[in-house]
Order: C-alpha cells, then structure tokens, then sequence
C-alpha cells in the first residue's frame, strides 16, 4: 500500500444556491481542488463523487458520469457513491484506496448536494428514507427526532444539559461567523436563543427536547480533493496533507436493536482503526471536524473518539475546551451546524477543512497554532455508517 | 374494530436474542433460525421525542415518537396518543395498539400507537 496525499483542496461557499444546479456546485468544488494542486491541464486517473440525493431530489442519476464530461476529464473513471450522509467520507475512502492500491495515480474526491430546491417538507422526508422502511419510516420518524430521543437518553444516562447542547452551539455559531464558506454566518447571542422569555419564539422546539439552534442548517454545496501518491506529492509546490488513518464500521439501522443506545460503537471503532493505522492517540489531534449535525452529536463524538471519558464532553464543552485555543479545538470552521450539511458534500468538505488547517493557511481567528494533525469524523444514518481519517501535515 | 398489532420479532432459537425488524443471522450469533415470536402485553416506554418539522406526508402540527419495549423484550418504535398537555416521561406503561400511522396514496398505513395508562 502507498502512502497517500492531499495536493488539492476546494470549497465552494455553502447556503442557498438558486442560481446553480447541483453539477454547477461539484463543477466549481472539482475546479478550485484542481488548480489548488496545481494541475494545469493534467488530467485525473479517475474521479470519485458523494452524494446522496440527486435521483431524488434532482431527478438526476449517473452523476460522476456526467461530471467527467462537464470538466473535460474523459475517459477518466468515474463512479457516484451514495452512502446516506457518510457519501463524502466514502468517496475520500475510495478515492484513498485507489491511490494506495497503486492502480490511480491522481484522483478527484468531490462531495456535494443540492437540498435547497425542494420544501423543507420535501427534504425533511428525502432524509428519512434512510431510516427503516418498515419499523421506522412509516411512523414520520426524521433524524432530528431520532437525534431528539437520543439526546434525552444521553442526558439521563451521562447528565448532558441544555447548557452543554448551548455551549456548543454558541461556539460552532461564534466560528461560523468567521468562516467565508460557512452557510449560516451569523454568531448567536445567547440571551436571545436561551436565556429571554422570548427564546422560545427565536429557538423553537424542533424534536423535543432539541431546539432549531441544536440543528445544522439544510444547505447546498460542493467541496473536492485531488489525491496523489505521498511520493509524487512531496515534489509539488503546497505542503502535502498524508492521510494517515483511515477507519469505517457501521451499527444496526435502527436505535432500538442497540444494547445500550447512547453507545456510538461505529463512531468509537471507526476512530479506533483511524488511530491505529496512523499510529496516533487521540491526545495526539490538534483540531478535529466531527458530525455535529445535531450539538449532541458534537458532545457525543467527542466522547466516544477517545477526547474526553464519557459524560465528560458535554462539560469540557461548557468550560471552553473544545474551542479554539482550547484543548482540542473542534469544528473550528463551525462545523455542520454553521458550515452547513449538503448531506453528499459534509465528508469531503471536513477534510478540506483540516487541509486547509494543516496547511496553516487560515487567518489567526480561525487557524489551529502549530496544528500537525487533524481527525474527521462523517456519521451516516443514525450512527450506522461511520468514516473518520486522520490526516498529518508532511513536512517539507 | 380493534385491529390485532400485526408487528412479528424473530428469537435466535441459537441464543434467545430477540429482533426486530426482521433479519437473515442473528445480530449475536449469526444464528439462522428463528422463532416468530408476537410481541406481549403492555410496553415501557424508552425514549421519546415530539416532532414539530415533520416530512412530507404528514399534515398536522406534532407528532410524538417512542421506542418501547413491550414485556417479553420486543423493542419497536411507535406514535404516542397524546396531546401537548400530557407530560412523558420515560419508563411509563403504556398500551400499545394497531392503528392507521400515516396515509399514503389515499390508503391508511397501519403501524404500533402507544396510549399512557391513566
């Protein structure tokens, strides 16, 4: 197996995109990670897309396909995956595996979805499908209320508070506002969403006892990678980002088959294996992306990664160490929950992030001292389908 | 007309381990054989959550979901019969029932509904 690396990174600004269609977004995402390489008019071995709902929401299928022909990269190999909201985390695992196997020597990893086009009500029901067709689907279960029953076992289980779920929030808002692709840039005051008598019509309950400020934002976008052997990459011009680790497992569909459910065995395996093969302790990450499509999930993947014991992360949070400058800085880019979640493009665009922190290319407000390692963690499903990489900077 | 539940758990014959929903090998042992076993009596009730952004289907302002177990160990998600009124709290008893969850193409989709016991 070859070591593996990231020469290209590329985001295009999440949020409401009227004006582009889904290919436009990985069309933009796939351009900005090829130039940022270096490229030029090189082409790719072969190109690897995320995304889980162009057949439902856009009618469109055979997407990578089309891809390869938009951006004039034919006769390059071009495969969709669709792995719910883990699409992105798996087509950087492809696209990883390809290189290191020796068969692709350059490969675009792209993310991207296009929510947006369709009602809050359409696209509430598109997530949906991904719990189980018969003992869950049929009773409108959604994944904030899957997330809501999880959160009130966590916070009988480990003592998690609405303050904890807050601080989280707060934090992912705070950074957000700084982050020129995030989808929500706005910092919330925590008066007016917690404290005000007024809250309860600024912060409204969504899946009880989750409120609309524990959720992410449902949001377009796009973000790409170029991958290369570690070899080839040291003689180009950025800093290279190996991808040191890599790990995935997965977890029964539905909560209630779980022994205990507040346990999170794919996100702590996936972890697990990230570690191993990067031959890393998770006291050894300097910034981390984890899924916080819902802030428990922040708190909880915290946790179950190996940052804090359990019952420890929702505290730590609180008391500011998971922010930056603290012990270990997490969603600094504000994470699903100001970034956004276009559901295909979140794994990639986690990576790109830490790419770009690994770089120590980000301004001061935003970018990690010194950081050399960063973790991602992308969390399909309800927990069933988890990625996590571990990416180190190289040193030139 | 009281609707029997008309939900089936499968018991590993190998190990005992109860599922639902259905599948191929026991999630414990991998076993292949399977008893079908109906689930009994009243359910505790688990966790739950009350839904106010609901998908595409449903034409109401809430609907309150729990996973409950009933009393020879099946777990199975359900709608909770309640109004806003009525405080949850986890590990109630409730009564579980048979009855139409959602309409799809103008038909009623019957599911598991679970009623507090006053």
């Amino acid at each position: 197996m070859r070591d593996v690396a990231i020469i290209g990174a590329g985001m295009i600004p999440f949020g409401r995109r009227d004006e582009d269609t889904l290919m436009d977004m990985l069309a933009y995402a796939s351009l900005k990670a090829l130039d940022d390489a270096g490229l030029g008019d090189k082409s790719v071995d072969a190109v690897y897309v995320g995304n889980m709902g162009g057949g439902m929401l856009q009618r469109q299928t055979a997407i990578a396909s089309s891809l390869v022909d938009r951006l004039s990269l034919i006769p390059a190999a071009a495969e969709t995956v669709e792995n719910g909201p883990a699409s992105g985390g798996s087509a950087v695992k492809n696209g990883l595996l390809a290189v290191a196997s020796g068969y692709y020597d350059y490969v675009l990893v792209v993310g991207g979805e296009k929510m947006r086009e369709v009602t809050g009500w359409r696209a509430t029901d598109f997530v949906a499908t991904m719990t189980h067709p018969q003992a869950e689907y049929p009773y409108g279960i959604t994944l904030p209320g899957m997330a809501g029953m999880f959160t009130r076992l966590y916070m009988e289980k480990y003592g998690v508070t609405r303050e904890h779920l807050l601080a989280v929030s707060l934090k992912n808002q705070e950074m957000g506002a700084l982050n020129p692709y995030a989808h929500v840039e706005m910092a919330l005051d925590r008066e007016g969403i917690f404290d005000s008598p007024h809250a309860i019509v600024n912060n409204p309950t969504v899946a009880d006892p989750l409120h609309l400020y524990d959720l992410c934002p449902v949001s377009d976008g796009a973000a790409a990678l170029v991958l290369c052997p570690l070899e080839i990459a040291k003689k180009l011009v950025k800093p290279p980002v190996l991808i040191a680790g890599f790990g995935q497992a997965t977890d029964t569909q539905t909560l209630q088959e779980r022994d205990d459910p507040t346990d999170l065995k794919a996100v702590t395996l996936a972890a697990q294996k990230a570690f191993e093969m990067a031959k890393l302790k998770p006291g050894d990450i300097h910034v981390a992306e984890l899924h916080d499509a819902f802030t428990i999930l922040e708190i909880a993947e915290s946790e179950h990664v190996g940052f804090f014991k359990k019952g420890e992360g929702g505290k730590a949070a609180a008391a500011g160490k998971t922010r930056l400058g603290g012990q270990i800085p997490i969603n600094v880019s504000g994470g699903l929950k100001a970034r956004g979640h276009p559901v295909g493009a979140t794994g990639v665009a986690q990576v790109v992030d830490i790419v770009f922190q690994l770089r120590h290319e980000l301004p001061k407000n935003r970018q990690v001292k010194n950081a050399e390692n960063g973790l991602t963690v992308n969390f399909g499903g309800f927990g069933n389908n988890v990625l996590a990489f571990v990416l180190r900077r190289v040193q030139p | 007309m009281k609707k029997e539940i008309a939900i089936t758990a499968y018991k590993c014959k190998n190990c005992g381990k109860i599922h639902y929903p259905y599948h191929d090998r026991c999630l414990a042992c991998k076993g292949r054989d399977f008893e079908m076993v109906k689930p009994q009596g009243d359910v505790r009730l688990l966790t739950f959550t009350r839904i106010y952004n609901l998908p595409w289907g449903f034409d109401q302002r809430y609907l309150t979901i729990g996973i409950a177990e009933f009393e020879n160990g099946v777990r199975a998600m359900g709608q909770i019969n309640v109004d806003e009124s009525v405080p949850l709290e986890t590990g109630m008893t409730m009564k579980p029932s048979w009855e139409p969850v959602r309409v799809q193409a103008g038909e009623n989709v019957y599911g598991l509904k679970f009623t507090p016991i006053a």
